[in-house]
């Protein structure tokens, strides 16, 4: 099938990096090989249908299956994801409703003279690019593509000047990009001959932006601004948000930006195992077919490799690509694959392989699965547990119960890993102790149990509450909370649906100190301690009159002095909801900020080591000193 | 119109109301020509402050109490910039320094420093040395307390210290040796009750003994907390009357109310409750040791004999929680929790032995 130029163009030069250099190394090396090799290498040049038999056959000797497979074979080692690249609708991963809704407006672009902008964000590998190639194919659109320019000089002024003396142009990418929308969407292609005047209209594509724009998004919006008023082609932006809680669209294009420029914003979702798994069957029996039933991916592999990748079809491709070569058999792996060629039969060994497998296949294409934190608190608050008489069967098999005094500690077997949950929310164990705080006590019936359970979670902060050692006991707080909270729950009651919150302690802490601050600040003309200002001072000054006072205090004496004595709480909850993504880490920040000034799990540990080093210097130098 | 409390605040040693033969020894320390760094402490509201200014006044004379407000940056040598309030007159400084947080090392370093450093300019006419006031040392970092040890000896020839503190506990033996410590109790309940009544006088108010005691009572023997509240009564009612009930700040009735209904009822929903009651508190600026202090002795008035000792206990154990944990309700709700539970279970053994 024709492809347009450009993309085939960016197509065989990403092929080429990524093939290139490694082969063309070992072949030049191989010449130093003795003899023998060397003339094996050469027969496989020649007879090239036999390249994978031979291979197989000859499993037995690595080096020579390596030289086999490093013959000059460019068709043959492209990689699957651009071989099987989708050139239609049917064959994309993605869900029916999306690629309608690119499309739709798709088509609304042919008919307005004026361009739009399309925001099309989710993960990676769940065919954002494809899906607009392939409609932009269909519908008659080139595609013109921003690539980040990889000019390794320092712009500088002087240089510049320097440059132009020598004829070049030398320009930051970020000057490079606005000049890039502007001529992109003034300038048409010149027409070739060979065109054929297909693709008449155009369809600019950024998927990487400059660097220099996510420092500074307003100027990528000032940009944007500029483009809408004189726009005539529409203009799609690509971003991949991988792990919950990093999105850079985010911060680019904040909603105010949307909503003024007028974007057009559709979120994919991970690709449907369903819809992975047609891919994949697909593209290996097409390979298959091609080698001659010698290339033969057992369903389950599939099954492995579609689960492990966690929605990313390019991953998935690419692993499958790899789990099916033959020719990799310096490990076991091959022996694997041919022994279940041999045993393809539904038979008991298969089983207890299956297990095994699946590790391995992670290890090899699999992605680390994230979880939602609505979905990772649910698990640790509603407590799963093994069926009550399978558990206790299985208990008795391996290891005797617990004596009798000890029996109240008794629980099912666990079906969850409380660390891996935690690990897969993508959050600081510390944080998520304190939304796992802020929602235990609606799944607690028994004041005992909550008693206990509040007891793990004051250790687990007690744990965390030295700052040299923040970093180190972070794994052991959050396991010490969410195992207490799991152990702790003993009459665990079926709850249903429970509404979860975030945690309000950041917020009211935050509130705390400022309002002390404030204070102190307000009323520093007193000259007394911050504790009986609070306590003491504040309070009576709301019950005295006093003309004296400004508005600025008059106001903070009446919010802060005064309690309204009701039962109602000024604060309301905020609700969890379903995909909402670990944030607020802005207020972890500030908070870690205050106490001690103490280095958060967020920020790295060498920054740690500098400013303890700083301080450890200057105690040293005083004491010199002196 | 200022408060009472600043505005019959007494100015010299000999017009101190009560502990007058510490004013008196003071004064003959001052008359010395010389005295040592000084460490005075006792409970709040005991008129530290007042001693001390009375004391400076006594050394420098009127001009001490011109004093100004000074907004102070020190750059910490991890460059980080650490502001800080310190109220001055020429001839002292005083200075909150665990404003600063975990540098307050660095404050007290560079403050006396530069105070010390500078001499004063008639020394024949005054005295030789500069006074540097420090206040809530127990407060302090024991990394502050040690580097100001080091100070101390350093700048004896131009500066004494005078540290306050409402306990020596916190305070590091080197620091307490190296200063004459002075304790000031709190007025006995006559003491108070006679100052109340002076300072209703000097309004040109009068005020029944009666409502005096029970002012004095209800304060703890807190000075500042009884003039505040005889303010406050004032604004209330005023002819005074003897039943007039003395009003408390918002936040203890509130607290009171926190503590009934821990008592009432031992639920896990009741629980969430006290946590938003909590959170109010805290926002409005009641530190979490006060909250816990305030909740365990209305909790102890709902409690019997052998419960209390056990509630004590508790409350010690979560109070040190408190202390060395980063996030306050953890430790708060574990109290309130454990307390829950385990007066639960009281009532419940109670129950059933007056069923059988």
């Amino acid at each position: 099938m024709n492809r347009p130029p450009s993309v085939e163009k960016v197509a065989s030069r990403k092929v080429t990096h990524w093939v290139n250099p490694s082969f063309t190394d070992l072949s030049s090396a191989s010449f130093s090989l003795p003899r023998r090799r060397k003339g094996s290498q050469t027969s496989s040049c020649t007879i090239k249908p036999k390249r994978k038999r031979k291979g197989e056959a000859s499993s037995s000797d690595p080096h020579v299956s390596r030289l086999l497979k490093d013959s000059p074979q460019r068709d043959q080692d492209e990689p699957w994801v651009d071989r099987y690249l989708p050139r239609s609708q049917v064959e994309l991963a993605v869900h029916k409703k999306k690629i309608e809704e690119v499309e739709n407006w798709m088509k609304v672009q042919t008919i307005s003279s004026k361009g739009g902008i399309l925001l099309l964000t989710g993960p990676s590998g769940c065919g954002k690019t494809a899906t607009v190639q392939v409609l932009s194919w269909e519908l008659g659109f080139s595609i013109q593509e921003w690539i980040n320019p990889t000019n390794l000089e320092v712009y500088s002024s002087s240089q510049k000047n320097e440059c132009r003396v020598n004829g070049l142009s030398s320009s930051s990418q970020l000057a490079q990009f606005q000049e890039f929308l502007l001529r992109a969407n003034k300038y048409n292609c010149l027409r070739m001959a060979g065109d054929e005047g297909a693709a008449h209209r155009k369809l600019i594509l950024v998927e990487d932006l400059p660097n220099q724009l996510y420092r500074q998004p307003d100027s990528l919006h000032d940009n944007l601004r500029r483009f809408v008023k004189t726009s005539r082609c529409p203009l799609v932006f690509i971003m991949s948000d991988n792990l919950p809680g990093d999105s850079p669209s985010r911060c680019l294009f904040p909603k105010e930006i949307q909503e003024e420029l007028d974007i057009s914003s559709i979120s994919f979702n991970p690709v449907a195992p369903t819809s992975m798994m047609k891919i994949l069957t697909r593209i290996s029996h097409l390979e298959a077919r091609k080698s001659c039933g010698r290339i033969c991916v057992p369903d389950q592999v599939l099954e492995t490799l579609c689960s492990g990748s966690s929605g990313d079809i390019r991953s998935a491709i690419n692993s499958l690509q790899f789990s099916s070569l033959p020719d990799i058999s310096l490990e076991k792996k091959a022996c694997t694959i041919k022994d279940r060629l041999v045993t393809s039969k539904p038979n008991q060994r298969k089983r207890s392989t299956q297990t095994k497998d699946h590790e391995e296949e992670k290890a090899i294409g699999g992605k680390d699965a994230s979880l939602f934190l609505f979905r990772a608190l649910g698990k640790i608050l509603h407590c799963k547990r093994g069926n009550h008489e399978a558990g206790e069967l299985s208990q008795r098999a391996i290891r005797p119960s617990l004596s009798s005094h000890l029996s109240h500690h008794h629980r099912d077997v666990l079906l969850l890993d409380p660390e891996l949950v935690v690990e897969r929310s993508h959050m600081s164990g510390e944080f998520f102790n304190l939304y796992l705080h802020q929602n235990y006590l609606d799944f607690f019936s028994e004041m005992e149990d909550v008693d206990r359970a509040s007891e793990y979670l004051s250790d687990a902060d007690l744990l965390t509450a030295n700052w040299t050692c923040r970093s180190s006991m972070g794994d052991y707080a959050s396991s010490v909370a969410t195992r207490g909270l799991l152990h702790s729950n003993s009459q665990q009651v079926s709850v249903g649906f429970r509404p979860l919150h975030k945690p309000s302690w950041l917020l009211i802490s935050k509130k705390y100190r400022e309002n002390c601050q404030a204070a102190q600040s307000l009323f520093r003309n007193f000259c007394v301690t911050p504790v009986s200002l609070q306590t003491e001072l504040l309070p009576y000054f709301a019950k005295l009159t006093n003309p004296m006072r400004n508005e600025t205090q008059v106001a903070f004496i009446q919010d802060v002095g005064q309690m309204s004595l009701s039962r109602f709480s000024r604060f309301r909850l905020e609700a969890l909801t379903d995909k909402e993504r670990g944030q607020l880490e802005t207020n972890i920040e500030e908070e870690k900020e205050e106490d001690l000034e103490s280095l958060s799990a967020s920020q790295p540990p060498p920054v740690t080591n500098q400013v303890l080093l700083e301080v450890e210097d200057l105690i040293i130098e005083e004491y010199t000193s002196d | 119109m200022s408060l009472w409390l600043d505005k019959y605040r007494p100015t010299s040693l000999g017009k101190l109301d009560y502990h007058k033969d510490q004013a008196a020894q003071l004064k003959n320390l001052v008359q010395c020509g010389d005295f040592p760094h000084l460490l005075v402490y006792g409970p709040s509201g005991a008129g530290k402050k007042t001693r001390i200014m009375c004391l400076l006044r006594e050394l420098y004379g009127a001009g001490v109490e011109k004093l100004r407000i000074e907004h102070q940056t020190i750059v910490a040598p991890s460059k980080k910039k650490i502001e800080i309030n310190t109220i001055a007159s020429n001839y002292h400084l005083e200075v909150n320094a665990s404003d600063a947080g975990n540098q307050d090392r660095v404050v007290i370093q560079e403050l006396i420093k530069t105070v010390a450093q500078s001499q004063q300019i008639q020394s024949s006419t005054q005295r030789e040395f500069k006074v540097v006031l420090l206040t809530e040392v127990d407060r302090l970092t024991k990394d502050a307390q040690h580097a100001l040890r080091r100070t101390m000896e350093k700048y004896m020839a131009t500066c004494r210290l005078i540290l306050c503190s409402n306990s020596t506990s916190r305070v590091i033996g080197p620091i307490r040796s190296r200063c004459l410590s002075i304790r000031v109790p709190l007025p006995s309940t006559e003491e108070v009750c006679s100052v109340l009544t002076a300072v209703c006088k000097k309004e040109g108010l009068l005020l029944p003994p009666e409502l005096a005691k029970q002012i004095s009572e209800k304060s703890g023997r807190n000075l500042r907390k009884a003039l505040l509240m005889c303010e406050a009564c004032r604004v209330q009612q005023y002819p005074f009357s003897v039943e007039q009930d003395v009003p408390e700040t918002d936040w203890e009735v509130y607290l009171r109310e926190t503590a009934n209904a821990i008592v009432s009822q031992q639920s896990p929903q009741r629980l969430l409750e006290v946590r938003a009651r909590l959170y109010e508190l805290l926002t409005h600026c009641i530190p979490p040791d006060i909250i816990m202090k305030g909740l365990v002795t209305e909790l102890l008035n709902n409690c019997d004999g052998h419960l209390k000792t056990e509630v004590a206990h508790m409350a010690a154990y979560y109070e040190h929680r408190l202390q060395m944990g980063s996030k306050a309700i953890y430790h708060l709700e574990a109290f309130i929790a454990k307390f829950m539970a385990v007066y639960k279970k009281f009532m419940e053994d109670g129950l059933d032995a007056m069923m059988f």
